[in-house]
């Protein structure tokens, strides 16, 4: 009882602000104020989400986004944590890869687009290589970080223990890295959720990205807008998850009692 | 029994006991040339069994002498050897406490997880390490701690875990590094009287590092003491006290005193 | 010598790229050859078409930076302050701040049609949430003793904002803008390369069309120069307020 009270109380505001949104775009739209080509009921983007629930056309699109966003993701995070790991573990490498990868990075991961299509074509492998192109940067820099500033008392301890370099990076460096690195990968997780989209529209690649835009292409807007929900459900999913799964991972930096 | 090194011993090593350690002429110059001589000519030999503690004052180099006798880096010239064979490099027979236990110990694993790290390092099986980590969790009285992360623990407990870790090792000196330097008075008395008794039941050889005099005398067999600048031996004595030891007691005792005054002078000294 | 070394891998790259397609031996025509880049690059830099195309970029992603940067001072700033507000709206943003920008381009379309609002609006959503989110939680980190300095003055609420808050809050609030600021160029760009028919973007994806190689690659050296530019500039910027806030402590 109390406790409900109080979850009323504490979320009852934001329910409520949610309504009266929902309301007042549903109020515009049935005064049709706005052409409802445009501007469509919410009633009716929901109605266009359920029923491409029931027939299973949004599943099957979420599924090729979500499946496009990860294949690329992950693709970046090996290569990102690779890269950025040589970079801070060893001082050569840096020397060598750093300024290259300093000019590569500030180019929008998007303007690779029409190189990849060059080479690749209008292709699912066009979408992953433009993905984890974009999405690399974020891991990369934070493994760099991570395990440049592995510590040295921790160097001492391997010694000590006869650790080899490869128990080294397993047991020590890659665990002490690991905030750096998944603080890195969150981000790079919503830029690959950004360049799926892309390049579905770009290239025409079945997925919710294409489905938005082939909706706005023949003034379907009530599709639109449930694309667009969809699409937002899933970029909360999947950051939610991500930190979830960071808090897990990285319990042990909470300190307790 | 090992720590029964008492008067008799007092005139020199009896006969035919190998040293555990033996350093020897040993030198470090750091920078240069010419560079800057840390430590010069340092000789001595930590016999087996014995709880050997070596004071001095901050930056005569204490913590890199025994950072040489580790093996974590290699003296300028003179030669350590260990059991008869030189140092070259760390080895798991060699267990070192650090001083700094916060990067020591392996923040994202648990206690026991950093204890079962040696267990590892040594190769035991899976199947025998949780044996082997209750036992020294047990033996350090850490049970109610097993699963918390280093990062949740007091620096007392934190120690006491490093040390569990090197008990895992099961290595044949320790080397121990100001280890209760951080810790508060109550604390660290604690931690001086279950190390002795440690000590007493493994029959470990320690070398142990420490600013503080008293905790130098109320745990040694013997007392090395460091001059700075450069480092080196100025003095050497038995403390000849008998076990166990007595946190009030053994602090009273007039030999004690009489250790106590001596050091005191030569660390005034210089 | 460490940043000479640096130099090393491109050079040989280059070199090797152009020895290469001289000789012959590499003939892939979608790689072209660094010297026809470098002269496709320097003719469009003397025709003027790559700076006409570099402004309108650079004016879609201000125009957008600049909406976002309004819009999200001004609601973190009152989100901020109230808690029952951040309590209300705060849910609603963290559901809109999870769809991508690019997301939004179809929807832009449909209400501006192609060119430059259109672009803005597209920009001015990607970068509103750093901004917003930057401001909220520097605001609700300011010194509650400052606050009260400003009760104790009877300090109109509009004062209160422009004497104190915004002051205390500037160089968190600076963070977000930087942020958004390096979006602001990458989503400009990625919408012209999906729709828009303007700016680097457009040409970038013209000439990819058009099957002019070199002046693609051309283009995309030009575009990474600028994205370089930027962030040497921004940072330039974040030093500077940082050594002045150091100062004024």
């Amino acid at each position: 009882m109390t406790a409900l009270s109080r979850a009323a109380r504490r979320h009852g505001p934001a329910v409520l602000f949610v309504a009266a949104l929902l309301g007042a775009w549903q109020g515009l739209a049935d005064l049709q104020v706005i052409s409802p080509v445009f501007f469509p009921a919410p009633s009716r983007a929901f109605e266009e989400l359920a029923f491409s629930a029931s027939d299973g056309s949004l599943w099957t699109s979420a599924w090729a986004t979500i499946k496009r966003m990860l294949g690329g993701w992950l693709l970046a995070s090996a290569a990102g944590i690779v890269i950025g790991g040589a970079i801070g573990s060893s001082r050569t490498a840096r020397d060598y890869l750093e300024p290259t990868l300093e000019f590569m990075r500030p180019l929008p991961a998007s303007a690779i687009i029409p190189v990849a299509i060059l080479f690749l074509g209008l292709s699912g492998s066009m979408a992953l290589a433009v993905i984890a192109f974009g999405a690399i940067w974020p891991v990369l820099l934070g493994a760099a970080h991570g395990f440049a500033t592995s510590r040295r008392g921790l160097r001492d301890v391997a010694a000590a223990l006869e650790f080899g370099p490869v128990q080294w990076m397993w047991k020590f460096s890659l665990p002490a890295a690991m905030p750096d690195i998944l603080s890195g990968a969150r981000i790079s997780l919503a830029i690959a959720l950004i360049l799926a989209v892309v390049t579905e529209m770009q290239a025409s690649l079945p997925g919710l990205g294409y489905d938005i835009f082939m909706a706005q292409r023949s003034f379907r807007s009530a599709e639109l807008y449930a694309g667009l929900i969809a699409l937002g459900v899933i970029g909360f999913i999947v950051n939610h998850g991500l930190a979830m799964f960071e808090r897990r991972v990285l319990s042990w930096r909470e300190p307790q009692s | 029994m090992a720590h029964g090194h008492s008067a008799q011993d007092l005139m020199r090593p009896a006969g035919s006991a190998q040293p555990a350690m033996s350093v020897r002429e040993v030198s470090l110059t750091l920078g240069g040339p010419p560079g800057r001589l840390i430590l010069d000519a340092i000789s001595f030999d930590v016999r087996q069994g014995e709880f050997l503690s070596i004071v001095g004052p901050s930056g005569c180099g204490k913590t890199t002498l025994l950072r040489l006798m580790a093996g974590l880096m290699p003296p300028t010239s003179g030669e350590i050897t260990f059991e008869g064979a030189p140092v070259r490099r760390p080895s798991l027979s060699r267990a070192i406490v650090f001083q700094d236990y916060t990067n020591a110990l392996l923040p994202w694993r648990t206690v026991s997880a950093n204890i079962a790290l040696s267990l590892e390092a040594r190769g035991v099986a899976r199947a025998e390490r949780d044996d082997r980590v209750a036992a020294l969790l047990k033996k350090m009285g850490l049970q109610h701690a097993a699963a918390q992360f280093p990062g949740q623990l007091s620096g007392g407990m934190q120690q006491r875990v490093q040390i569990a870790r090197c008990l895992a090792q099961q290595p044949r000196i320790m080397l121990m590094d100001e280890p209760f330097g951080a810790l508060d008075a109550i604390t660290r008395q604690g931690l001086q009287d279950e190390l002795m008794a440690l000590a007493a039941d493994e029959k470990m050889t320690v070398a142990f590092i420490t600013h503080d005099l008293e905790e130098a005398i109320y745990l040694g067999d013997r007392v090395f003491v460091l001059a700075a600048n450069p480092g080196r031996v100025v003095e050497e004595i038995e403390v000849g006290l008998e076990r166990p030891r007595h946190q009030l007691l053994t602090r009273e005792d007039p030999r004690f005193l009489k250790h106590r005054h001596r050091l005191f002078g030569l660390l005034q000294g210089h | 010598m460490g940043k000479l070394r640096g130099l090393i891998p491109p050079f040989l790259l280059v070199a090797l790229w152009e020895a290469a397609a001289a000789t012959g031996w590499l003939t892939l025509e979608s790689l072209s050859r660094p010297s026809h880049i470098l002269i496709a690059g320097a003719r469009a830099l003397m025709e003027g078409s790559i700076l006409v195309a570099t402004w309108q970029t650079i004016e879609a992603a201000a125009l957008g930076l600049l909406i976002a940067v309004a819009a999200g001072v001004l609601s973190g700033v009152l989100i901020g302050l109230s808690r029952p507000l951040a309590r209300t709206v705060g849910p609603t943003i963290e559901g809109l701040r999870p769809i991508p920008a690019v997301a939004f381009i179809p929807l832009a379309l449909l209400y501006f049609g192609y060119g430059l609002p259109m672009e803005g609006a597209v920009v001015a959503y990607g970068c509103v949430w750093p901004v917003l989110v930057a401001t909220a939680s520097a605001v609700r980190g300011i010194e509650p003793r400052l606050l009260e300095v400003a009760a104790a003055l009877e300090m109109s609420f509009a004062a209160k904002v422009w004497k104190i808050i915004l002051p205390a809050a500037m160089a968190r609030i600076n963070l977000g803008v930087r942020v958004a600021a390096g979006f602001a160029l990458v989503v400009a760009v990625t919408v012209e390369i999906v729709v828009n028919p303007r700016g680097l973007g457009y040409s970038l994806i013209l000439a990819q069309q058009s099957l002019r190689v070199d002046l693609m690659y051309a283009q995309l050296i030009w575009l990474s120069f600028l994205g370089f530019v930027l962030n040497l500039a921004l940072g330039r910027i974040g030093r500077a307020s940082g050594a002045s806030e150091r100062a004024a402590q």
